[in-house]
Order: structure tokens, then sequence, then C-alpha cells
């Protein structure tokens, strides 16, 4: 570590950056990490629980167990808007449903409206990943190109140009490559991961909405 | 996420101080290659001869003299005489048989003479031989007398200018600066002087750092005394100075 004390001023910056990258990157990492988990186990328990349930009104009353889960958020919706409904056409009951398709299409674009919504909360900071990604060994090889540059000066100054005078200048410079690829190798990684994660949420979710339309839609064929 | 951050913090932190703790542990390779110098001209040889480079240099005794030629005194043999012949025949057998046996004897005694000196030769030879062996490794300027690397100036020279290639700096044109340095018996720079200096400060602090940079790794001088040496220093040469 004693070569770090030798760089330049801008190399030193280009190190906080990447450090400050790194930093972050390994924030929303951990932060996403802990989202995502907790939105796969719970979205299972609400599931196994929806299909338990006999009743939609059961399951709004205990839905907060499950507040990690974005299919919770689309029930909410889902079940809101049915209610709006059914008051709407002057019935207290929430099991007797109108026969107007309209109402079902208001459903759907609640739910709609839910899954995007969820879309945006889960991808939410991992473009900060896929930025840190793609840009942090650029500006690592920033800083050793500057770094190979003021060490060539020096070079010439001193007139040797003997493996231990130039060995020295360069290893200080892909000090900055290296933290540059530290930073960036996990960024891309998580980034992958949870774009995995996500997208088999975004099923789900889907899933979740065409069920949750045709339970409501059965019912009310069923009246 | 706050949480997370602080995680965060606390990790990248802790990867810092296992990599301090670590170049501590095991300091980067990429010291200066040592370079050995080898005194070519008083490089000891086994045999010197006349004229050589050694002559001054190597004390070396030429090899022993051959074992001196005795002179034998064989006893001449009586010529014959066709008249006493006879008469002196049991005579001449009986001196014949004694003086073979004496110049056997004489003979015999020579020989373990010329053996014994020969062998004594031989080992003179390896004792000298055991005491101009130096205690440093090859190559290394631990040699004394008339040694290889016997030359400690010249290498604290080179050392000098090898660490100068690295730290110079100076803001003149033509800097010069000459320094007085003592190494202690362990090779430990014990002190330095600056004794003249044409004045660029710049130039005095990269000669001090190469004073510095140099003394990390010098052996130390022959014979366990004190090394006291003065030399100059410009921004691509350093040279002795006399005292």
């Amino acid at each position: 570590m004693g070569f770090l004390i030798g760089t330049g001023i801008v190399v030193r910056i280009v190190l906080l950056i990447l450090i400050g990258f790194s930093v972050l990157s390994w924030t929303i990492i951990m932060f996403k990490f802990f989202q995502i988990y907790k939105a796969n186990s719970d979205s299972e328990r609400f599931m196994d629980f929806f299909w338990k349930s006999k009743r939609f009104d059961a399951i709004a009353s205990q839905v907060d167990r499950f507040t990690g889960s974005p299919l919770t958020v689309l029930f909410n919706e889902g079940y809101g808007e049915l209610g709006k409904f059914v008051e709407g056409s002057g019935k207290a009951d929430t099991s007797i449903l109108s026969t107007d398709l309209g109402g079902i299409e208001n459903v759907s674009r609640a739910l709609r409206r839910a899954t995007n919504s969820e879309i945006t909360r889960l991808e939410k900071y991992t473009t900060f990943l896929a930025t840190t990604g793609s840009t942090s060994p650029f500006i690592g090889l920033f800083g050793t190109v500057w770094g190979i540059m003021t060490a060539f000066e020096g070079i010439g100054k001193t007139g040797s140009a003997s493996l231990s005078v130039v060995a020295p200048g360069i290893a200080e410079a892909l000090i900055a490559t290296a933290i540059g690829l530290v930073a960036a190798i996990p960024a891309v990684m998580a980034y992958n991961h949870f774009q995995h994660k996500i997208r088999v949420l975004i099923k789900d979710m889907d899933s979740f909405s065409t069920e949750f339309l045709n339970i409501v839609q059965r019912n009310v064929a069923g009246k | 996420m706050g949480v997370s951050f602080i995680i965060s913090t606390v990790i990248h932190l802790a990867v810092f101080l296992l990599l301090l703790w670590w170049g501590q542990l095991f300091p980067p390779t990429m010291a200066v290659q040592e370079t050995y110098y080898v005194d070519v001209v008083n490089l000891p040889v086994a045999n010197p001869r006349a004229g050589s480079p050694t002559q001054k240099g190597d004390n070396a005794e030429a090899p022993p003299p051959p074992a001196p030629e005795s002179t034998l005194s064989m006893p001449s043999p009586q010529r014959p005489n066709a008249k006493g012949r006879a008469a002196t025949t049991e005579k001449d057998e009986k001196s014949e048989t004694s003086s073979d046996a004496a110049f056997a004897e004489r003979m015999a005694k020579l020989e373990n003479k010329a053996a014994s000196q020969q062998e004594e030769a031989a080992l003179e030879q390896l004792r000298k031989r055991l005491r101009t062996t130096g205690s440093g490794k090859a190559g290394m300027p631990a040699g004394r007398g008339s040694e290889a690397g016997s030359d400690y100036t010249s290498y604290i020279q080179s050392r000098l200018k090898d660490a100068l290639n690295q730290t110079n700096d100076y803001d003149s044109n033509n800097p010069m600066v000459y320094v007085h340095l003592y190494i202690g018996t362990d090779g430990k720079v014990i002190r330095q002087k600056i004794e003249q200096s044409t004045g660029d400060k710049r130039f005095e602090l990269a000669v001090q750092r190469a004073i510095e940079m140099a003394g990390d790794k010098l052996v130390p001088p022959p014979s366990h005394k004190v090394f006291e040496g003065k030399f100059r220093f410009r921004p691509k040469e350093v040279s002795r100075s006399k005292p």
C-alpha cells in the first residue's frame, strides 16, 4: 500500500471516485439483495395464504403480514378498485358483483398500474450498478494513463530507464485500473443477478393479476 | 438504505485495513534488484605469474620449489683388475653388498625427506587459501585484502548512484554536493554530513533521500570497521572525492 503515497493528485482523485463508486454500489447491492429476498419470500407465503383463503376480505385483513411482497400491493389495488366498483353499484357485499364488465376493466387497469409502480420500485437504484459496471474501468484507465504519463515525465527527468526506475511508477498507475475493476466486477454481477430476480417477480405479478381477474370474472359470470 | 451504507463503508474500511496489514506483513517484492560488483582486476588466481595484474594485490606465494636435488654419491665401481680379480672377488662381493644396503638406506631417507617437503608445501598452500577466503557471499563485497569485491568504496558509490537515479530532483543547472559518509559496522549509515554544496536545496534533499534509500541495504564494511568516505554528487553522477 506504500505506493499509494507516491501517486499524483489526479490519480488520487480518480481513486477516491472509484472508492466512492464501490461504497455506493455495495450499499445498493446489499439493499437490493435484502429487498428482493424479502419480496420473494413474502410473495411465496402470500400466494400460499391467498389460495387457502376463501374470501377477499379475509385476505385483505391479513395482508399486512406480507409487506415485502409486491403481490400484496397488487391485491390491495385490485381489491380497492373492486370495493369502489361495488360501492358505486350500491351493494355493500363484495361477494356480489355486478355483471357490468366495465368494473372488471377498472380492476385490470388498477392491477396494471400497481404492477408498473412495483417494477419501478424494484428496479430503483439498479441503474447505478449498471453505470458503475460500465464506467469504473474507464475511470480507472484514465487514472492509469495519467499516472503513466507523469511517471514517464519523472523518468525523463532522472535520465535513467532501468526497470527499477520505470516499474514503480507504472505500478502506481496501474492501481487505478485495478480499483476500477474491483468496483465494476461486483456491480455488473449484482446487476445481472437482480435483473433476473426482478424479471421473475414481474412474471409472478403478471400471473397474479391474471388469476385475480379470473377470480373476479368467475364470480361475475357465476352471479 | 442507511444501514446498508454503513455496512458497506465498514466493509471497505476493513478491506483497506486488511490490505495495509497485508502490505506490512508481506512487503512488496518490487525491491531494487541487488547488483553485485566483482573486482576483476584483483580477482585472486590460483597460480599468479609474473606480469599478471594480481602481482601487486595477490599475496599468494609461488608454488613451493621442488625438493632439492641431493647429490647422491654413488660408489664408483671399481675397474676390473685382471690380476687381483680372483683374490678380491670375495672381498668385493662383501663390500658390494654393504654399499648396496647403504645406498638403498640413503635413497629411502632422501625420498622420505622430499615427500615430507612436498606435503608441507601443500599444507602451507591450503592454509594460505583458508586465510584469504572471506566470510561474505560469493560476489558480495565482503572480501578482504586482494579478494574479489574488496573495494567497498566502489560498492557504496554504485549503490548511491542507483539510489540517486530514483530520487534525482534539482532546480539549478549544475548542482553539486559533497557528502561525508560514515557507515557503521552493521552496514547502516551512522552519519552523513554535507560538506560543500552549490546551494540547490532540492538537490540536497534528493541526495539525502538517495543516501537513506541506499543505506537500507548496504552490506557491512570489510573487517568490521567503520567506513568513512567522501562522495561528490551531481545529477547523474556520484564520484569519490579525495579527502
